[in-house]
Protein backbone atom coordinates (compact mmCIF):
# COMPACT_ATOMS: atom_id res chain seq x y z
CA UNK A 1 0.00 0.00 0.00
CA UNK A 2 1.21 3.55 -0.67
CA UNK A 3 0.07 6.70 1.09
CA UNK A 4 -0.31 9.93 -0.86
CA UNK A 5 -0.55 13.39 0.75
CA UNK A 6 -1.88 16.07 -1.57
CA UNK A 7 -0.93 19.76 -1.08
CA UNK A 8 -2.33 22.36 -0.79
CA UNK A 9 -5.64 20.43 -0.51
CA UNK A 10 -4.42 18.63 2.68
CA UNK A 11 -5.95 15.40 1.44
CA UNK A 12 -4.58 11.94 2.20
CA UNK A 13 -5.25 8.95 -0.06
CA UNK A 14 -4.10 5.35 0.03
CA UNK A 15 -3.66 3.00 -2.90
CA UNK A 16 -3.40 -0.75 -2.67
CA UNK A 17 -1.90 -1.15 -6.11
CA UNK A 18 1.15 0.79 -7.14
CA UNK A 19 3.42 0.89 -10.10
CA UNK A 20 5.02 4.04 -11.50
CA UNK A 21 4.75 7.75 -10.74
CA UNK A 22 3.18 8.27 -14.16
CA UNK A 23 0.36 5.85 -13.31
CA UNK A 24 -0.20 7.62 -10.00
CA UNK A 25 -0.33 10.99 -11.76
CA UNK A 26 -2.86 9.65 -14.25
CA UNK A 27 -4.95 8.25 -11.41
CA UNK A 28 -4.95 11.70 -9.81
CA UNK A 29 -5.70 13.36 -13.15
CA UNK A 30 -2.43 15.30 -13.11
CA UNK A 31 -0.12 16.10 -16.03
CA UNK A 32 3.66 15.65 -15.60
CA UNK A 33 4.34 19.28 -14.69
CA UNK A 34 1.15 19.94 -12.69
CA UNK A 35 2.71 18.87 -9.40
CA UNK A 36 5.93 17.89 -7.68
CA UNK A 37 6.03 14.22 -6.72
CA UNK A 38 8.13 13.95 -3.57
CA UNK A 39 9.49 10.92 -1.72
CA UNK A 40 11.55 11.90 1.32
CA UNK A 41 13.94 14.62 0.17
CA UNK A 42 13.85 13.62 -3.50
CA UNK A 43 11.74 14.55 -6.49
CA UNK A 44 10.49 11.65 -8.59
CA UNK A 45 10.24 11.58 -12.37
CA UNK A 46 7.28 9.86 -14.10
CA UNK A 47 9.21 6.64 -14.78
CA UNK A 48 10.16 6.07 -11.10
CA UNK A 49 8.79 2.89 -9.55
CA UNK A 50 6.71 3.16 -6.38
CA UNK A 51 7.22 0.62 -3.60
CA UNK A 52 4.98 -0.87 -0.96
CA UNK A 53 5.02 1.39 2.12
CA UNK A 54 6.00 4.53 0.17
CA UNK A 55 4.80 7.86 1.51
CA UNK A 56 4.43 10.22 -1.42
CA UNK A 57 3.78 13.94 -1.25
CA UNK A 58 2.04 15.54 -4.24
CA UNK A 59 2.58 19.31 -4.25
CA UNK A 60 0.43 21.04 -6.87
CA UNK A 61 2.30 23.97 -8.39
CA UNK A 62 -0.40 26.22 -9.84
CA UNK A 63 -0.70 29.34 -7.70
CA UNK A 64 -4.20 30.67 -7.43
CA UNK A 65 -3.64 34.15 -6.13
CA UNK B 1 15.01 8.98 -16.50
CA UNK B 2 18.58 10.34 -16.65
CA UNK B 3 19.94 13.87 -16.49
CA UNK B 4 20.61 15.15 -19.99
CA UNK B 5 23.90 16.75 -18.91
CA UNK B 6 25.59 14.36 -16.49
CA UNK B 7 23.53 11.14 -16.90
CA UNK B 8 22.88 10.88 -13.12
CA UNK B 9 19.30 9.92 -12.11
CA UNK B 10 17.05 12.87 -13.00
CA UNK B 11 14.73 14.62 -10.53
CA UNK B 12 13.21 17.32 -12.74
CA UNK B 13 11.41 16.27 -15.96
CA UNK B 14 10.92 19.14 -18.44
CA UNK B 15 8.83 17.97 -21.41
CA UNK B 16 8.75 21.52 -22.84
CA UNK B 17 12.50 21.27 -23.36
CA UNK B 18 12.36 17.55 -24.16
CA UNK B 19 14.80 16.97 -21.30
CA UNK B 20 15.31 16.19 -17.61
CA UNK B 21 17.90 17.27 -15.05
CA UNK B 22 19.43 16.03 -11.79
CA UNK B 23 19.27 18.57 -8.95
CA UNK B 24 22.77 20.01 -9.55
CA UNK B 25 22.30 20.43 -13.29
CA UNK B 26 18.79 21.85 -12.70
CA UNK B 27 20.32 24.49 -10.37
CA UNK B 28 22.74 25.46 -13.15
CA UNK B 29 19.90 25.52 -15.71
CA UNK B 30 17.74 27.71 -13.42
CA UNK B 31 20.57 30.20 -12.82
CA UNK B 32 21.29 30.20 -16.56
CA UNK B 33 17.69 31.11 -17.39
CA UNK B 34 17.68 33.99 -14.88
CA UNK B 35 21.06 35.25 -16.17
CA UNK B 36 19.76 35.06 -19.73
CA UNK B 37 16.70 37.17 -18.83
CA UNK B 38 18.82 39.77 -17.03
CA UNK B 39 21.37 39.98 -19.85
CA UNK B 40 18.94 39.91 -22.78
CA UNK B 41 16.66 42.63 -21.41
CA UNK B 42 19.17 44.67 -19.36
CA UNK B 43 17.14 44.08 -16.20
CA UNK B 44 19.77 45.03 -13.58
CA UNK B 45 22.85 47.19 -14.03
CA UNK B 46 25.99 46.85 -11.86
CA UNK B 47 25.67 48.57 -8.48
CA UNK B 48 21.88 49.00 -8.60
CA UNK B 49 19.78 48.35 -5.49
CA UNK B 50 16.96 45.88 -6.10
CA UNK B 51 13.71 45.78 -4.15
CA UNK B 52 12.11 42.31 -4.40
CA UNK B 53 8.38 42.00 -3.77
CA UNK B 54 7.87 39.00 -1.45
CA UNK B 55 4.46 37.35 -1.06
CA UNK B 56 5.76 34.26 0.74
CA UNK B 57 5.16 31.99 -2.26
CA UNK B 58 7.64 29.87 -4.18
CA UNK B 59 8.27 32.39 -6.95
CA UNK B 60 9.11 35.48 -4.93
CA UNK B 61 11.19 33.67 -2.31
CA UNK B 62 13.02 31.68 -4.99
CA UNK B 63 13.75 34.88 -6.91
CA UNK B 64 15.09 36.60 -3.81
CA UNK B 65 17.40 33.68 -3.03
CA UNK B 66 18.66 33.38 -6.60
CA UNK B 67 19.35 37.12 -7.00
CA UNK B 68 21.19 37.22 -3.66
CA UNK B 69 23.31 34.21 -4.70
CA UNK B 70 24.12 35.98 -7.96
CA UNK B 71 25.55 38.82 -5.87
CA UNK B 72 22.90 41.50 -6.38
CA UNK B 73 22.10 44.02 -3.62
CA UNK B 74 18.59 42.86 -2.75
CA UNK B 75 16.03 43.91 -0.13
CA UNK B 76 12.68 42.20 0.30
CA UNK B 77 9.37 44.06 0.53
CA UNK B 78 6.33 42.32 1.99
CA UNK B 79 2.91 43.95 1.90
CA UNK B 80 0.85 42.65 4.84
CA UNK B 81 -2.69 42.61 3.45
CA UNK B 82 -4.37 42.34 6.85
CA UNK B 83 -6.44 39.24 5.95
CA UNK B 84 -7.10 37.20 9.10
CA UNK B 85 -5.05 33.97 9.35
CA UNK B 86 -3.82 34.06 5.74
CA UNK B 87 -1.73 37.25 6.02
CA UNK B 88 -0.23 36.22 9.35
CA UNK B 89 0.92 32.92 7.85
CA UNK B 90 2.36 34.52 4.71
CA UNK B 91 4.22 37.17 6.67
CA UNK B 92 5.69 34.55 9.04
CA UNK B 93 7.10 32.62 6.06
CA UNK B 94 8.66 35.76 4.58
CA UNK B 95 10.18 36.87 7.88
CA UNK B 96 11.49 33.36 8.62
CA UNK B 97 13.03 33.10 5.15
CA UNK B 98 14.80 36.48 5.36
CA UNK B 99 16.10 35.77 8.86
CA UNK B 100 17.39 32.33 7.81
CA UNK B 101 19.28 33.72 4.81
CA UNK B 102 20.35 37.01 6.40
CA UNK B 103 18.42 39.08 3.86
CA UNK B 104 17.08 42.61 4.37
CA UNK B 105 13.28 43.00 4.63
CA UNK B 106 10.78 45.88 4.67
CA UNK B 107 7.14 45.29 5.66
CA UNK B 108 4.21 47.58 4.77
CA UNK B 109 1.04 46.94 6.80
CA UNK B 110 -2.04 48.01 4.85
CA UNK B 111 -4.08 48.24 8.08
CA UNK B 112 -1.79 51.07 9.23
CA UNK B 113 -2.62 52.93 6.03
CA UNK B 114 -6.40 52.46 6.35
CA UNK B 115 -6.71 49.91 3.55
CA UNK B 116 -6.77 46.37 4.98
CA UNK B 117 -8.02 44.09 2.19
CA UNK B 118 -11.04 42.79 4.18
CA UNK B 119 -12.32 46.39 4.31
CA UNK B 120 -11.65 46.86 0.60
CA UNK B 121 -13.65 43.69 -0.08
CA UNK B 122 -16.48 44.83 2.18
CA UNK B 123 -16.81 48.44 1.08
CA UNK B 124 -15.69 48.58 -2.55
CA UNK B 125 -17.94 47.30 -5.30
CA UNK B 126 -15.31 45.89 -7.67
CA UNK B 127 -13.39 42.58 -7.88
CA UNK B 128 -11.20 42.46 -4.77
CA UNK B 129 -8.26 40.86 -6.64
CA UNK B 130 -8.09 43.85 -8.97
CA UNK B 131 -8.14 46.39 -6.11
CA UNK B 132 -5.64 44.34 -4.08
CA UNK B 133 -3.25 44.16 -7.04
CA UNK B 134 -3.51 47.90 -7.57
CA UNK B 135 -2.76 48.61 -3.89
CA UNK B 136 0.23 46.25 -3.84
CA UNK B 137 1.70 47.74 -7.02
CA UNK B 138 1.23 51.21 -5.55
CA UNK B 139 3.25 50.31 -2.43
CA UNK B 140 5.93 48.44 -4.36
CA UNK B 141 6.56 51.51 -6.48
CA UNK B 142 6.25 53.99 -3.63
CA UNK B 143 8.75 52.19 -1.39
CA UNK B 144 11.15 51.70 -4.31
CA UNK B 145 11.15 55.43 -5.13
CA UNK B 146 11.05 56.79 -1.58
CA UNK B 147 13.86 54.53 -0.38
CA UNK B 148 16.22 54.86 -3.33
CA UNK B 149 15.87 51.52 -5.12
CA UNK B 150 16.54 51.69 -8.85
CA UNK B 151 14.83 48.38 -9.61
CA UNK B 152 11.66 46.65 -8.44
CA UNK B 153 11.69 42.88 -9.06
CA UNK B 154 8.66 40.60 -8.93
CA UNK B 155 8.51 36.80 -9.09
CA UNK B 156 6.17 36.55 -12.09
CA UNK B 157 6.91 33.32 -13.95
CA UNK B 158 6.14 32.21 -17.49
CA UNK B 159 2.71 30.83 -16.50
CA UNK B 160 1.75 34.13 -14.84
CA UNK B 161 2.93 36.13 -17.84
CA UNK B 162 1.21 33.93 -20.42
CA UNK B 163 -2.07 33.98 -18.45
CA UNK B 164 -1.90 37.77 -18.19
CA UNK B 165 -0.99 38.21 -21.85
CA UNK B 166 -3.87 35.93 -22.79
CA UNK B 167 -6.31 37.96 -20.65
CA UNK B 168 -5.04 41.23 -22.12
CA UNK B 169 -5.37 39.80 -25.63
CA UNK B 170 -8.93 38.58 -25.02
CA UNK B 171 -9.83 42.21 -24.22
CA UNK B 172 -7.46 43.66 -26.86
CA UNK B 173 -6.30 45.98 -24.11
CA UNK B 174 -3.83 48.13 -26.03
CA UNK B 175 -2.63 49.94 -22.90
CA UNK B 176 -1.51 46.76 -21.15
CA UNK B 177 -0.33 45.09 -24.37
CA UNK B 178 1.92 48.09 -25.06
CA UNK B 179 4.13 47.50 -22.05
CA UNK B 180 3.75 43.92 -20.79
CA UNK B 181 7.14 42.25 -20.64
CA UNK B 182 10.11 41.35 -18.48
CA UNK B 183 11.28 44.96 -18.19
CA UNK B 184 9.35 48.18 -17.86
CA UNK B 185 11.76 51.10 -17.87
CA UNK B 186 11.68 53.78 -15.17
CA UNK B 187 9.71 56.84 -16.26
CA UNK B 188 7.11 59.36 -15.09
CA UNK B 189 7.50 58.49 -11.40
CA UNK B 190 7.66 54.73 -11.86
CA UNK B 191 10.68 52.65 -10.82
CA UNK B 192 12.03 50.13 -13.34
CA UNK B 193 10.01 46.94 -12.97
CA UNK B 194 11.58 43.62 -13.84
CA UNK B 195 10.50 39.97 -13.99
CA UNK B 196 13.68 37.86 -14.02
CA UNK B 197 11.76 34.55 -13.77
CA UNK B 198 9.73 35.10 -16.94
CA UNK B 199 11.47 32.26 -18.80
CA UNK B 200 10.77 29.72 -16.02
CA UNK B 201 7.50 27.89 -15.46
CA UNK B 202 5.62 27.49 -12.21
CA UNK B 203 6.76 23.84 -12.10
CA UNK B 204 10.39 24.93 -12.39
CA UNK B 205 10.12 27.57 -9.63
CA UNK B 206 8.37 25.00 -7.42
CA UNK B 207 11.23 22.53 -8.04
CA UNK B 208 13.77 25.27 -7.22
CA UNK B 209 12.00 26.11 -3.94
CA UNK B 210 11.82 22.45 -2.92
CA UNK B 211 15.41 21.61 -3.85
CA UNK B 212 16.66 24.65 -1.92
CA UNK B 213 14.63 23.85 1.17
CA UNK B 214 12.57 27.06 0.97
CA UNK B 215 9.57 26.99 3.32
CA UNK B 216 6.74 28.54 1.34
CA UNK B 217 3.24 29.81 2.01
CA UNK B 218 1.03 27.44 -0.01
CA UNK B 219 -2.52 28.20 1.12
CA UNK B 220 -4.46 30.04 -1.58
CA UNK B 221 -5.77 33.50 -0.81
CA UNK B 222 -9.25 33.07 0.77
CA UNK B 223 -10.56 35.80 -1.53
CA UNK B 224 -9.18 34.50 -4.83
CA UNK B 225 -11.63 31.69 -5.64
CA UNK B 226 -12.98 32.07 -9.14
CA UNK B 227 -10.15 34.37 -10.25
CA UNK B 228 -10.08 34.30 -14.04
CA UNK B 229 -6.28 33.85 -14.16
CA UNK B 230 -6.63 30.37 -12.64
CA UNK B 231 -8.94 29.31 -15.47
CA UNK B 232 -6.56 30.78 -18.07
CA UNK B 233 -3.62 28.91 -16.53
CA UNK B 234 -5.53 25.64 -16.68
CA UNK B 235 -6.33 26.25 -20.34
CA UNK B 236 -2.66 26.95 -21.12
CA UNK B 237 -1.51 23.90 -19.14
CA UNK B 238 -3.64 21.78 -21.48
CA UNK B 239 -2.18 23.48 -24.56
CA UNK B 240 1.36 23.03 -23.25
CA UNK B 241 0.71 19.36 -22.52
CA UNK B 242 -0.42 18.63 -26.05
CA UNK B 243 2.14 20.97 -27.69
CA UNK B 244 5.22 21.38 -25.46
CA UNK B 245 6.90 24.77 -25.90
CA UNK B 246 3.70 26.65 -26.80
CA UNK B 247 3.85 29.02 -23.81
CA UNK B 248 7.35 30.38 -24.37
CA UNK B 249 6.74 30.60 -28.14
CA UNK B 250 3.55 32.64 -27.56
CA UNK B 251 5.26 34.95 -25.08
CA UNK B 252 8.54 35.40 -26.96
CA UNK B 253 6.59 35.99 -30.18
CA UNK B 254 4.57 38.72 -28.46
CA UNK B 255 7.74 40.43 -27.19
CA UNK B 256 9.28 40.39 -30.65
CA UNK B 257 6.29 41.13 -32.87
CA UNK B 258 3.26 42.16 -30.79
CA UNK B 259 4.45 44.53 -28.10
CA UNK B 260 6.30 46.97 -30.42
CA UNK B 261 3.14 47.48 -32.47
CA UNK B 262 0.97 48.14 -29.41
CA UNK B 263 3.65 50.41 -27.90
CA UNK B 264 3.52 52.57 -31.03
CA UNK B 265 -0.28 52.89 -30.86
CA UNK B 266 -0.15 53.75 -27.15
CA UNK B 267 2.55 56.38 -27.67
CA UNK B 268 0.16 58.20 -29.99
CA UNK B 269 -2.92 57.95 -27.74
CA UNK B 270 -1.79 57.29 -24.13
CA UNK B 271 -3.03 59.61 -21.37
CA UNK B 272 -0.38 61.94 -19.81
CA UNK B 273 0.85 61.04 -16.31
CA UNK B 274 1.38 63.48 -13.40
CA UNK B 275 2.00 63.13 -9.64
CA UNK B 276 -1.08 62.29 -7.52
CA UNK B 277 -2.40 65.40 -5.73
CA UNK B 278 -2.51 63.44 -2.47
CA UNK B 279 0.44 61.01 -2.31
CA UNK B 280 2.66 62.04 -5.23
CA UNK B 281 2.48 58.67 -7.00
CA UNK B 282 2.13 58.82 -10.77
CA UNK B 283 -1.41 58.91 -12.13
CA UNK B 284 -3.38 60.10 -15.13
CA UNK B 285 -6.42 61.05 -13.06
CA UNK B 286 -5.41 63.84 -10.62
CA UNK B 287 -5.85 61.73 -7.48
CA UNK B 288 -4.44 58.21 -7.91
CA UNK B 289 -6.59 55.08 -7.78
CA UNK B 290 -5.24 53.96 -4.40
CA UNK B 291 -5.90 57.33 -2.73
CA UNK B 292 -9.43 57.26 -4.17
CA UNK B 293 -9.90 53.74 -2.79
CA UNK B 294 -8.62 54.93 0.60
CA UNK B 295 -11.12 57.80 0.66
CA UNK B 296 -14.03 55.56 -0.38
CA UNK B 297 -13.19 52.88 2.21
CA UNK B 298 -12.81 55.49 4.98
CA UNK B 299 -16.18 57.10 4.14
CA UNK B 300 -18.08 53.82 4.00
CA UNK B 301 -16.38 52.50 7.14
CA UNK B 302 -17.38 55.65 9.01
CA UNK B 303 -20.99 55.20 7.86
CA UNK B 304 -21.09 51.48 8.73
CA UNK B 305 -23.21 50.94 11.88
CA UNK B 306 -21.30 47.71 12.59
CA UNK B 307 -18.08 49.72 12.96
CA UNK B 308 -19.42 52.46 15.24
Amino acid sequence: MITVFIEPDNETLTFERHNTVLMLQRKLNLRVNDALVIRGDKLLTPDCQLKDGDEIRIRKVMSTG
Amino acid sequence: MKCRKCKAPAEVPLPSHNTAFCRDCFAAYFTGQVEKSIRRHGLINPGERVLVALSGGKDSLGLMLELSRMGFDVTGLHVDLGIPVSSLAARAKVEGFCTLHGLKLRVVELAKHGLPIPDVKKYINRPVCSACGKIKRHWFNRVALEEGFQVLATGHNLDDEVARLFANTLRWDAGYLSDQGPCLDAENGFARKIKPLYRLTEFETACYAFLNGIEIHTAPCPYSSGASFTGHKELWARLEYTSPGTKIAFYDGFLKRGRPAFAQVEQESGAPVAPCESCGSPTSTGTCGVCRLGIAVAERRAADPDRQ
